[in-house]
């Protein structure tokens, strides 16, 4: 190797990379970045299996399943929106009581006094618009590239699940601004449910079970017979609590099924 | 083993040995990366530029005409128009639903995943791609093309929302639904019955063909493989999706309101 006056191996290293050198070597660095640096081969596949956050990530993945055009980001973004989705969220929550008299008012103090309140609401709202349109293009190039194909069949229905979480999360969602949209568009919606066959007083054979309007499965799910306070805080625990618990638990089984299979690749 | 072989076998190609592979880092985790900021910073920037919508104070007394669900369950609120809720608001997202699961136990070619790819799978594909097209294409008259009364109306007209001041001197309630008629019962229950039956018979008649036609044998060949339940599975929802279009066509071109009406429910 040569060497060239002023570079390279005879000179002394700076001030400042000694200190880099100490600092990396010290055991409390080594605690927080295990791997150091990811120069190698080796080191990458380290970087990638002893990280917590990384190894949602395989270590190597398929030439083929990075391409853009294979998997369009779409169920990463879903992902990605989800967790846009939680932080807006959880900050909204501090800002936010879900009370018949309080929860327009709340929303006006979001746009008026709370500081970047309505970027907050703006973010979530279309975030969650888009994480719905992201799941369905997520579903139709898994489709398309026909990944739900063995061994990977018992994803494909979570999958579905997860589509459906994604829809009721995001109709919860939309009666908690308390206004005339949210309102009749749940209203429109969940006067569906009162015409379930057998279960719903407006039904087909319902009349037969002894189901009326204040005993069907409309009440039980609005919690009255007209969207109402009961309605609004039903909405409310399973737009922040329990529906997002259910759609996690069933994301994290999504993921490792993904990775247990690996990324498919062409026959 | 083949690679057909092991991909009936249920093992993904890409967990091969010698699959062409590429560690996660830097390529993967970057394009994670990417497409995290470009997601964050488009939403970013999207809040700044358009408030979330926000209408007035829920109020009971205020029915809005139109009230319309949130835009991906509009589709089936435009179905209201051609079916009772029973069938447009439980029975048919059911039968999506249901659809959608059964998709991957159906579909019985192992090959032909990992890849974009139409040739080899042109019935799969092609209901796939109809079911998926139905669905936006209600979403989209639903929301764009549908005013007061549900009746039509060209996307840019401004029609007054709310309240009672919506009607207009001299016109009825429900323009349209004034000259519809029923289907004679008993014809209507022939129609369902030949409809219904003859579609789940007909493509097992024209494959006794087989002796004569490439098609027909093509088409044997396909449904020995198939298996009848799987038939049955696939053969009860396309038929349930043309159905929708078929009652879509004699409401609007023949204006006809059911087709079979029982005291207990209309179809």
């Amino acid at each position: 190797m040569s060497q060239t006056p002023g570079h390279g191996g005879d000179q002394k290293p700076g001030k400042l990379k000694i200190l880099a050198d100490y600092i990396q070597s010290t055991d409390a660095w080594k605690s927080f970045f295990r791997t150091g640096y990811p120069d190698s081969l080796l080191k990458r596949m380290a970087v990638m299996r002893s990280s917590f956050v990384m190894h949602i990530l395989p270590t190597k993945v398929g030439v083929h399943g990075l391409k853009l055009g294979y998997t369009w980001c779409m169920g990463g973004i879903t992902l990605f929106l989800f967790l846009m989705l939680t932080l807006t969220g959880v900050i909204l929550m501090f800002y936010y009581v879900p009370e018949e008299h309080r929860a327009f008012t709340d929303m006006k103090d979001l746009k008026f006094m709370v500081p970047y309140g309505m970027i907050m609401r703006n973010m979530h709202r279309w975030t969650a618009h888009a994480m719905v349109f992201s799941v369905i293009v997520h579903m139709a190039r898994v489709f398309y590239t026909g990944s739900y194909k063995p061994p990977r069949q018992f994803n494909w229905v979570v999958g579905v699940i997860l589509l459906k979480l994604t829809l009721l999360l995001s109709f919860t969602g939309y009666l908690l601004p308390w206004d005339q949209l949210g309102f009749w568009a749940v209203t429109v919606g969940t006067n569906m449910a009162s015409a379930t066959p057998l279960v719903g007083y407006e039904g087909p054979f319902s009349e037969f079970l002894g189901i009326r309007v204040d005993n069907d499965i409309r009440f039980a799910i609005i919690g009255g017979t007209r969207i109402g306070p009961n309605a609004l805080i039903r909405a409310y625990v399973w737009h922040c609590v329990g529906l997002p618990l259910i759609a996690s638990g069933l994301m994290v089984f999504h993921f490792w099924r993904v990775r247990k299979d690996g990324f498919s690749g062409p026959l | 083993m083949s690679d057909l072989n092991i991909a009936k076998s249920g093992y993904m190609l890409s967990n091969k040995p010698d699959y062409p592979r590429t560690p996660s880092w830097p390529y993967f985790v970057w394009i994670v990366f990417l497409c995290i900021l470009f997601v964050l910073v488009f939403f970013w920037g999207v809040s700044f530029i358009f408030d979330a919508p926000l209408e007035e104070e829920a109020a009971w007394a205020k029915t809005p005409n139109p009230a319309k669900a949130p835009w991906y369950f509009i589709g089936l609120q435009e179905l209201l128009v051609y079916f009772d809720p029973w069938i447009a608001g439980v029975l048919l997202p059911g039968q999506i639903l249901v659809g959608l699961v059964l998709i991957p136990y159906v579909d019985i070619s192992p090959t032909e995943q990992g890849k974009f790819s139409f040739f080899n799978r042109k019935f799969a594909v092609s209901f796939f791609s109809f079911g998926l097209f139905l669905w936006f294409f209600l979403i989209l008259i639903g929301q764009w093309f549908r005013g007061p009364s549900w009746e039509f109306y060209w996307p840019l007209i401004d029609y007054p929302i709310g309240g009672m001041h919506w009607t207009y001197p001299g016109v009825p309630l429900k323009v349209s639904e004034a000259g519809t008629a029923n289907v004679p019962n008993i014809i209507g229950f022939i129609g369902l019955v030949l409809f219904f039956g003859g579609g789940m018979v007909a493509p097992y008649l024209v494959a006794m063909m087989a002796g004569t036609n490439k098609i027909a044998a093509r088409l044997k060949e396909y449904l020995d493989v198939l298996g009848p339940i799987r038939y049955v599975l696939i053969q009860v929802h396309v038929l349930l999706t043309l159905s929708v279009v078929v009652k879509m066509v004699l409401r609007l071109v023949f204006g006809f309101k059911y087709v079979v009406t029982t005291p207990y429910f209309n179809i």
